[in-house]
């Protein structure tokens, strides 16, 4: 907090001066991160059927929304579609009420792997965000420092991005999609190349960063488990052509309860008719799960 | 065969008593082995299971401190590989095989590097030149050629990437400036540039311009989509693209191509220098080769081959120091 009143020039930061303070609670306008999805259609090349087809999804701010669904069902497309590395041939991704038109710092990736730039530092890749936009060089340190501490890689700072393990980098990526002070954080099946205890640690370290943030999550996985648990919503898709086929509201399980005590949670009644009711949608839709 | 049945059953003594390690038979066995009690005695009978345990503990001693380094006994071998390679020259030589104007002895090419590093009855040098010297003109013409060959052909090999219908005039044409032999177009060179330094650098430079421009303009085309998009996603615009990921991208490769392009202009040196080549060590070579002076044939041969050495060690420092992130 007090990093705003030091800083208050405001140096081409897109939300004011409040950006930049992700962990900072009530800075964000209360809008931000809205996500609307309209009659959407894609395709890869001209000649082949859409990959998605006419499919609408509206996402409100502070949403933790899990995509689950078989493999090319579309979900990653939807992601890079969200996130403006790619343009649907119909209908319209609009984001807190304008036209996706190019990728923005407002909108944060996390990719499948952690895709950091090896010639920069762990804090290099941090930095870069707010370094791009213009922040100034102990402000920067500021926002490493914070976001390093907050994913556990304080001690790690120096050190190059190939040094660090799966996990560790990561969770560099989380806090280099952080920096930007994200309204939207978008994740593409993050942990599925971690190892099971990694990826645990990892689910509730999100979840506490979405706590914290307020930030709108959409989150592309292949578990069912890892979806119930995270969100706060799971959107069940379907393949050729890619469409939603539920839409659950689920309130949330990991983020109300802590990571202490997952085991009761996945063993919940609750819980397993939720697994059950979104095993058998996927099943229904003729694929079944990877 | 033999010796390893008996060590197997040193280990099994030293299994029967794990509190004496050094007791008894054991201490007759390689230093690697002797601290070690084994912990799972091999079953009876499967004695040659157990042989690849006894190296792969001898192979754990050979890290011990104290040992004579890896790199050490690389070097040891390889000098004694060249001083076995000299005595068998001068064994030949020696014994008068072909007439020593042909084939001198390593002691009178030795000998020749005294005399054209100073003055001798005299003459300066060979040719009027140092032996340094000579090397200095060398070295410093295929300098400016590589250089003008990176200046040039990095942004052309971005613009070949960027530019495709620049790709479809310029690729072809740059293939078949690779292809050709760096003597086909020195003789136009000469007719066009006269015979003094500047067709010597224009060749080095024609030799060492295509490795440059290929290995940018691949680099420049495989840079991953999704590394792109990771810094477009963090806010920056096209020129920021480029600054913060395009350029550190390429680079491992390019330094590959310049790397290439060094030793390809390196070995048109003398080609470069038979024209008007003194001074030049390629000059010093061919001017000596027409007076059957061997010995400094020879010798300029050895220093071509050891300075191309230097310069692709230097290289490799270099990229060390500045694409440390390479592979990854």
């Amino acid at each position: 907090m007090s990093l705003v009143s030091e800083t208050a020039r405001g140096a081409g930061s897109r939300s004011g001066s409040g950006a930049f303070l992700p962990v900072a609670p009530g800075k964000k306008p209360a809008a931000a991160g809205r996500i609307s999805l309209a009659n959407i259609v894609h395709s890869y090349s001209r000649e082949a059927a859409p990959v998605i087809d006419g499919l609408s999804l509206s996402i409100e701010p502070g949403e933790f929304v899990c995509l689950v669904g078989p493999s090319g069902c579309g979900k990653t497309t939807l992601l890079k579609l969200v996130a403006g590395f790619e343009f649907p041939e119909g209908g319209q991704v609009v984001v807190d009420g304008s036209k996706v038109e190019r990728p923005d710092g407002d909108r944060a990736v996390v990719f499948q792997h952690s895709n950091l730039f090896p010639w920069l530092s762990v804090r290099g890749n941090v930095e870069l965000g707010p370094k791009l936009a213009g922040i100034g060089r102990a402000e920067r340190r500021e926002i490493s420092d914070r976001l390093l501490d907050m994913v556990g890689l304080e001690d790690a700072a120096e050190k190059k991005t190939w040094e660090l393990s799966g996990g560790m980098q990561q969770r560099c990526s989380i806090a280099r999609a952080l920096a930007t002070d994200p309204a939207i954080i978008l994740m593409d099946e993050p942990f599925g190349a971690l190892d099971a205890i990694t990826r645990e640690r990892l689910q509730d370290e999100i979840l506490d960063i979405w706590r914290n943030s307020k930030s709108t999550i959409v989150f592309v996985t292949h578990g069912v488990d890892e979806a119930l648990y995270l969100g706060t919503r799971v959107v069940v898709m379907g393949d050729r052509p890619g469409r939603i086929l539920l839409d659950l509201p689920i309130g949330s399980f990991g983020a109300e309860t802590g990571g202490d005590v997952r085991r009761s949670v996945r063993d919940s009644t609750a819980f397993l008719d939720l697994k059950r009711k979104v095993r058998d949608t996927i099943g229904h839709s003729g694929k079944e799960e990877d | 065969m033999s010796s390893n049945f008996i060590k197997i059953d040193e280990k099994y003594s030293g299994q029967e008593a794990p509190g004496s390690p050094a007791a008894g038979p054991q201490a007759t066995l390689a230093a690697g082995a002797t601290a070690e009690p084994q912990v799972f005695p091999p079953p009876n009978g499967a004695a040659r299971y157990d042989t690849p345990v006894e190296s792969g503990s001898g192979q754990r001693g050979r890290k011990r401190p104290g040992r004579v380094p890896r790199w050490v006994k690389q070097v040891a071998v390889q000098l004694s590989a060249i001083a076995v390679l000299i005595g068998i020259w001068w064994a030949i030589a020696a014994a008068e095989v072909w007439p020593p104007l042909l084939l001198p002895g390593p002691q009178d090419v030795f000998q020749q590097l005294f005399v054209i590093t100073g003055y001798h009855d005299g003459i300066r040098g060979y040719s009027n030149y140092f032996l340094q010297e000579h090397l200095w003109y060398s070295m410093s013409r295929l300098l400016q050629g590589v250089a003008y060959a990176i200046v040039l052909g990095v942004p052309v090999g971005i613009l070949l990437a960027v530019v495709t219908p620049l790709k479809w005039i310029f690729g072809p044409a740059i293939d078949f400036l690779r292809n050709l032999p760096p003597l086909a177009y020195f003789s136009l060179l000469v007719i066009w540039f006269g015979i003094d330094d500047t067709p010597k650098v224009a060749l080095l430079f024609l030799a060492a311009f295509p490795p440059v421009v290929i290995a940018t303009a691949d680099a420049v085309r495989s840079v991953p989509g999704e590394r792109v998009n990771a810094v477009r996603m963090l806010g920056a615009n096209r020129f920021q693209t480029i600054l913060h990921v395009t350029v550190p991208s390429v680079m491992p490769e390019v330094m590959t191509g310049i790397r290439l392009a060094t030793g390809i202009a390196f070995t048109t040196v003398v080609a470069a220098e038979t024209i008007n080549g003194i001074p030049g060590i390629g000059g010093m070579v061919s001017d000596a080769q027409r007076y059957n002076a061997t010995d400094v044939v020879m010798l300029g041969i050895i220093v071509i081959g050891l300075c191309g050495l230097a310069i692709d060690t230097l290289i490799r420092l270099a990229d060390r120091l500045l694409v440390p992130w390479r592979g990854h």
